[in-house]
């Protein structure tokens, strides 16, 4: 019987930063399972904005899947013992 | 330009290829056994010349498996009293291979780069939008469907002059902006704009961009070794 690895039971801290006119959520900060997948943090955001159309951010630059798993990323591009997820919800068009 | 100037968004043809550069080097590193990203240069500019620096990104003969996946489903609790082979109540599956070539071309107008993109079938037929957005995972038709920055629709390829199926780029320079923008001017890497614009576009049409392509820390080598396709 294998022990679990540390790995998937590690919490990853989630710092949610709005940009432009997106609304600053309260509980801007929280914990998340490293063995979740982005998706969980995705549909937060959505829950908690009230919103379905967000657009979601690492600062190193892209949009991560939302299959990626969080200890991925965090390992990846976290820094300061955070990932900072940026979300946007109003895009220009046209 | 000054420093002081904030960013757009857009990109020049000559930073296009210079990202386009470092998307085939860094996929060739992290994805080496998929289909390659290539530079196809275009035969001849608006003066008549050719330039080895005006051209598209070509990424070709990307495999889609449709598994019918209802068939998989097999009635392990049926009543039968011999005990049948379970392979045998299993519907054969239709395995259609769909094939997809996919471009990204610089738009001049909208100084932005552009997908371009069409599947077709194993014998060559083309796929219609239908069967294209069939292939597609439900996250992505949930993006085409319902985002604001971007939709699929037919366009004439400039180069190839037929009709493919395109992202359009309205609103490609305002999420850019969002994604690359965080810097001043000085400090922007323009090399890293396909890395960041194809993690946005990858999730639209289903195509699986790794991490790894993502980290920009790792040094790759300098454009010497760049091959450019003839």
């Amino acid at each position: 019987m294998a022990a679990e690895s540390p790995t998937s039971e590690r919490k990853v801290v989630v710092h949610l930063r709005a940009t432009g006119d997106a609304p600053i959520l309260k509980q801007a900060k929280f914990k998340i399972a490293g063995s979740d997948k982005f998706l969980k943090v995705i549909e937060f955001l959505r829950r908690q904005l009230h919103r379905d159309t967000l657009f979601v951010y690492v600062n190193s630059a892209f949009s991560p899947s939302p299959d990626e798993l969080v200890i991925d990323l965090y390992n990846n591009f976290g820094f300061d013992g955070k990932l900072v997820v940026n979300y946007a919800c109003s895009m220009a068009w046209g | 330009m000054s420093n002081l100037e904030v960013w757009d968004g857009t990109i020049s043809q000559k930073d296009f290829y210079v990202a386009a550069r470092t998307l085939v080097e860094r996929w060739k590193q992290v994805n080496p056994s998929l289909p390659q990203w290539t530079w196809i240069p275009s035969k001849s500019t608006l003066m008549g010349s050719s330039c080895k620096e005006e051209g598209y990104l070509s990424l070709e003969n990307m495999f889609h498996i449709d598994r019918n996946e209802e068939c998989l489903i097999v009635d392990s609790f049926s009543e039968r009293e011999e005990t049948d082979d379970v392979a045998t109540l299993v519907h054969s599956t239709s395995n259609e291979t769909h094939i997809y070539d996919f471009h990204i071309v610089y738009s001049f107008s909208y100084k932005v780069p552009v997908l371009y993109f069409h599947g077709y079938q194993s014998d060559g037929q083309p796929l219609s939008m239908d069967e294209i957005e069939n292939d597609l995972p439900p996250s992505s038709s949930k993006i085409l469907r319902e985002s604001k920055w971007t939709y699929m629709t037919l366009g004439e390829h400039p180069y190839v002059r037929r009709p493919w199926y395109t992202l359009h780029p309205c609103a490609t320079s305002d999420w850019m902006k969002l994604l690359l923008g965080g810097t001043s001017m000085k400090d922007l890497d323009i090399s890293s704009y396909l890395l960041s614009w194809l993690s946005v576009v990858g999730q639209a049409i289903g195509l699986r961009i790794p991490l790894e392509l993502q980290q920009r820390s790792v040094k790759h080598p300098s454009a010497s070794c760049f091959i450019i396709n003839n």
